[in-house]
């Protein structure tokens, strides 16, 4: 019987109604189905027990506590503390480490025998561009104990603004409503405050603030002069009535002007303006182990020219940048320039090295106080994730350079801070606030460890600071020029590419 | 003769039929075992233990699934018995703190969202009404993983979509999508 | 257990446009950050804070912030009527319009349908850079591309809610277990969520909703005492109170 093609086709047939009646093909059907749900490429997040931990947030000095939710060790949510909510920044640091941006790998060790043999004839010079912190007493202490070693701050020592004792603010460009001092002390005092704005630029600042006034680019001084004497101000091209009633304001009491330049006549108007011991008080440090011999803050004005044979910049907590025209002229011809960075963006394009450090949260460090705390306080940034091999902790290769052991400054400066008696520390997890001298060293150490600030004691020590010609009034220290400066969260297109919200400067 | 088409037709039908109920699962399940052998009935009787000491359901009402070495290494950091298995487990995961991967028999996509806390202490529902009677085998029977989708062949037996539906039906307790799915 | 109305009551001029709601929000929801050459348009912001402005000049012009979510409609909900995947529902136990990813085939009718451009596309397969996937929240899935998406208030807190309710035996869940992220994050508390149906969280004297007269009954309330943001927004004029 020699099977024709009518019956392939039957038997075709009959095999096809036969699997119809199969699982096959409806249980194929649904898989495929199934498979295109599982599409490659989609991440499948990480499940566990939920975790939280608490840090001080390191990306700008107002340093909020924060409370992390973690996934086992991971972090996938930060919040701050009740009643003191995180900037959108500090929302998104958990994702910083991971900027596509980052560098990650350097031969630190050549690097430092290069350094390690010009040092010694040479001047080296550290730029700390946040100083204030351990880290920066490290690096004075190594400069002192160097041949021939500099310490450069990026910016000098800035005064604290008491805020509960402002009553007006005039503030020129500085962006006191959108990343100034803790952006959650801020709002909460804003109710007591009038906001006076001078600047240009239709900032967010401006948009907020009760009054702006529009100046001409450029004018910024002309108005300070204007304010101080009565006279001139034409050059803003404010109304001199305008000019007249905020002068007018401004000497009842309670005013405050804030200033990102450093000049003299911004520090008149503040003296003249009675701010100088009420809303403008020094700012103090927490205390310091007694056999920590730090070289002197050198001024960069005060640095000869061509002089620097080695300079190292400390970007890893960058607050302040120092335009590189004003550092150029210093580096002698053959300059060593090293910076310490987690990504190019800052001064990598003038650097013939870069040292990649850590990023908030996988950093260690301490916060220096903020500029609206007028007491002393020390809170560390505690690691949340373990940084890459192969990131170089700053402090402690300028150290090293030194034969400064750095690795316990933080415990010892908690050692002293405990042996000095003083403040309380005010522990996260409880919420309980315990006097210095009721707790151990250990229980202390451990407690900043988990989360807890220290704080000074209030009352009594407030001291008018000794301010010189060249100690600007306050410093803007605002994240969205931070922005344009390193690497941001990734998230951060929320504000900028997805919506309008934001403008990229 | 004129049934010769007829034949042909049933010969394919036939075959079909047999490839598609008896040929089909053992070519689309891809079988593995389990890492580790563990036997539910040893722990339950001999160590006298509870579902809920090693399958808790936390404060949160988070569940904590299947136990981490941790949990594990607690007990057994120094052999307690004198199998091969325990053995094999001490040396090839305590010791090196190695997460023993699992191939976790119940594991649904992720868009789904199951509630232990919800099942177990609201409705009081038992292990074994949706999970069999995993609890008190001697061994854990081998992953049969579907090859395209990936998913366990247990799924398949009681624990799709429809199968929630129906028992949340049966009960008058039909919710909103969203209670399930994430 | 009675039957929730989740809404929120929004201060517009408490806002502030940080923008900490936008980003709290993709945190919690797992959206991804815009890959190379994403406008404004194409973007997903489930929670997306929007400039207002009075058209005046120079000094004279006021801005105000309006954030805008999902207006969680809860009559004639625009969106559920039109989906031919039944991917979306609003839920009467809690007032929530649930938009289910995995049955959207991505047609987009809804998002034609939304009066209030609430509702976003995925244009693309998310993509993290390397190593953020670790950051991913578990209590809530990724979504693949060609499918719609939107805000949920969180249904992720609310699920770890519940469970945290059922591991005490209680069948209703705490108000201060479910808070969405974004009125977690506001740093001025322009954002209050809570259920509607409570007498405490009836919606203010003068707040309004926005377009309210389609009918879609929207269960986010605004204020503000400014009357040209009022005008904007299309308010109802000073002597009409709105009720909850």
């Amino acid at each position: 019987m020699k099977a024709t093609r009518r019956d392939l086709f039957k038997f075709a047939a009959g095999g096809a109604t036969g699997l119809l009646l199969t699982p096959a093909p409806w249980r194929l059907v649904t898989d495929a189905a199934l498979w295109s749900e599982n599409w490659p490429g989609i991440p499948k997040p990480v499940r566990g027990e939920l975790r939280t931990r608490f840090t001080h947030c390191a990306l700008c000095p107002a340093g909020c506590a924060v409370k992390a939710r973690c996934v086992g060790d991971q972090p996938i949510s930060l919040i701050g503390l009740p009643g003191k909510p995180l900037c959108a920044f500090g929302l998104m640091g958990h994702q910083l480490p991971y900027h596509a941006g980052r560098v990650r790998q350097a031969d630190a060790d050549a690097v430092r025998a290069v350094i390690a043999k010009r040092a010694a004839n040479e001047t080296v010079a550290v730029l700390d561009l946040r100083p204030g912190r351990t880290a920066s007493w490290t690096y004075r202490r190594a400069m002192a104990a160097l041949p021939r070693g500099v310490y450069l701050a990026a910016r000098s020592s800035v005064p604290a603004v008491n805020l509960d004792a402002v009553k007006i603010i005039l503030s020129l460009g500085v962006p006191v409503l959108d990343g100034w001092g803790t952006p959650s002390n801020v709002q909460q005092a804003r109710s007591h405050f009038r906001l006076i704005q001078a600047e240009p630029a239709e900032s967010r600042t401006a948009l907020l603030a009760d009054q702006w006034l529009k100046i001409r680019p450029g004018t910024e001084l002309e108005l300070v002069e204007a304010l101080a004497t009565g006279r001139g101000g034409a050059g803003t091209g404010l109304n001199e009535k305008v000019i007249a009633s905020v002068a007018n304001e401004l000497v009842q009491a309670g005013a405050l002007f804030l200033a990102a330049e450093e000049s003299p006549s911004v520090l008149e108007l503040n003296r003249k303006l009675g701010a100088v011991g009420k809303t403008i008080v020094a700012q103090r440090e927490a205390p310091v182990p007694r056999s920590w011999k730090p070289a002197p803050v050198t001024p960069i004005n005060s640095v000869p020219e061509r002089s620097i044979g080695v300079l190292l910049i400390d970007e890893s907590a960058a607050d302040s940048y120092v335009p590189w025209s004003k550092l150029e002229g210093k580096l002698a011809p053959d300059a060593l320039v090293v910076t310490f960075a987690s990504s190019q963006a800052g001064y990598g394009r003038q650097a013939k090295h870069l040292l990649p450090t850590a990023v908030y949260p996988e950093s260690t460090g301490d916060i220096p106080p903020a500029i609206d705390s007028p007491l002393a306080t020390f809170r560390l940034t505690t690691p949340l994730v373990a940084p890459p091999r192969g990131v170089v902790n700053p402090a402690q290769f300028i150290g090293g350079l030194a034969a400064i052991d750095a690795a316990d400054a933080l415990r010892e400066r908690a050692g002293a801070i405990h042996a000095a008696g003083r403040g309380s520390v005010c522990t996260y997890a409880d919420g309980r606030s315990i006097p210095v001298e009721d707790i151990q060293p250990d229980q202390f150490w451990k407690a900043l460890n988990d989360g807890a600030c220290w704080i000074d004691e209030p009352g009594g020590k407030l001291l008018p600071p000794v301010l010189r010609a060249s100690t600007p009034a306050v410093v803007a220290l605002n994240w969205e020029k931070r922005a344009a400066r390193g690497p941001m969260p990734p998230l951060v297109s929320k504000l900028y590419q997805e919506s309008n919200l934001r403008v990229r400067i | 003769m004129s049934h010769r088409g007829t034949l042909f037709f049933l010969a394919g039908a036939l075959i079909a039929l047999g490839a598609g109920w008896a040929g089909f699962p053992r070519v689309i399940y891809r079988s593995r075992p389990q890492p580790v052998e563990f036997s539910h009935k040893v722990h339950a009787e001999k160590a006298g233990m509870k579902c809920e000491d090693c399958h808790e359901i936390r404060a949160d009402g988070s569940f904590a699934g299947i136990p981490r070495r941790e949990k594990c290494a607690g007990c057994h950091e120094a052999a307690m018995g004198t199998t091969l298995a325990e053995k094999q487990f001490i040396d090839g995961y305590v010791t090196p703190q190695r997460e023993v991967q699992w191939s976790v028999y119940a594991r649904q996509p992720e868009n789904v969202y199951f509630s232990h806390a919800s099942h177990v202490k609201l409705a009081h529902l038992e292990c074994a009404t949706c999970h069999g009677d995993h609890g008190t085998s001697d061994s854990l029977r081998p992953y049969q993983e579907d090859r395209i989708s990936g998913y366990s062949r247990d799924i398949w037996r009681a624990m799709k979509m429809n199968d929630c539906v129906a028992c949340h039906r049966s009960h008058g307790f039909e919710k909103s999508c969203l209670d399930c799915h994430k | 257990m009675s039957a929730r109305s989740y809404g929120m009551s929004i201060d517009i001029d408490k806002c502030t446009g940080c923008g900490a709601c936008m980003v709290a929000c993709a945190v919690e929801n797992n959206v991804p950050p815009a890959p190379e050459g994403v406008n404004e348009r194409k973007g997903i912001t489930w929670i997306r804070v929007f400039r207002l402005d009075n058209g005046a000049e120079g000094v004279d012009r006021k801005w105000a912030f309006l954030p805008m979510l999902c207006q969680q409609c809860g009559e004639n909900t625009p969106c559920v009527s039109v989906c031919p995947q039944q991917a979306v529902q609003l839920d009467p136990a809690t007032g929530i319009v649930g938009q289910m990813p995995e049955r959207c085939l991505g047609c987009r009718y809804c998002m034609a349908a939304c009066p209030y451009h609430a509702r976003y596309f995925n244009w693309w397969d998310p993509s993290w850079p390397a190593g953020m996937e670790k950051t991913l929240n578990p209590a809530v899935a990724p979504r693949m591309r060609g499918v719609v998406e939107k805000c949920n208030f969180c249904h992720g807190r609310w699920h770890a809610a519940k469970a945290r309710a059922a591991a005490q035996g209680r069948r209703d869940l705490d108000p201060a277990d479910y808070v969405p992220a974004c009125v977690e994050a506001c740093p001025t508390s322009a954002i209050r969520f809570g259920d509607l149906n409570d007498l405490e969280n009836a919606p203010e004297r003068g707040s309004f909703r926005l377009l309210e007269k389609l009918g879609t009954g929207p269960k986010i309330y605004y204020q503000t005492q400014r009357d040209w943001v009022r005008e904007i927004a299309a308010a109802p004029g000073g002597t009409e109170r709105a009720h909850g």
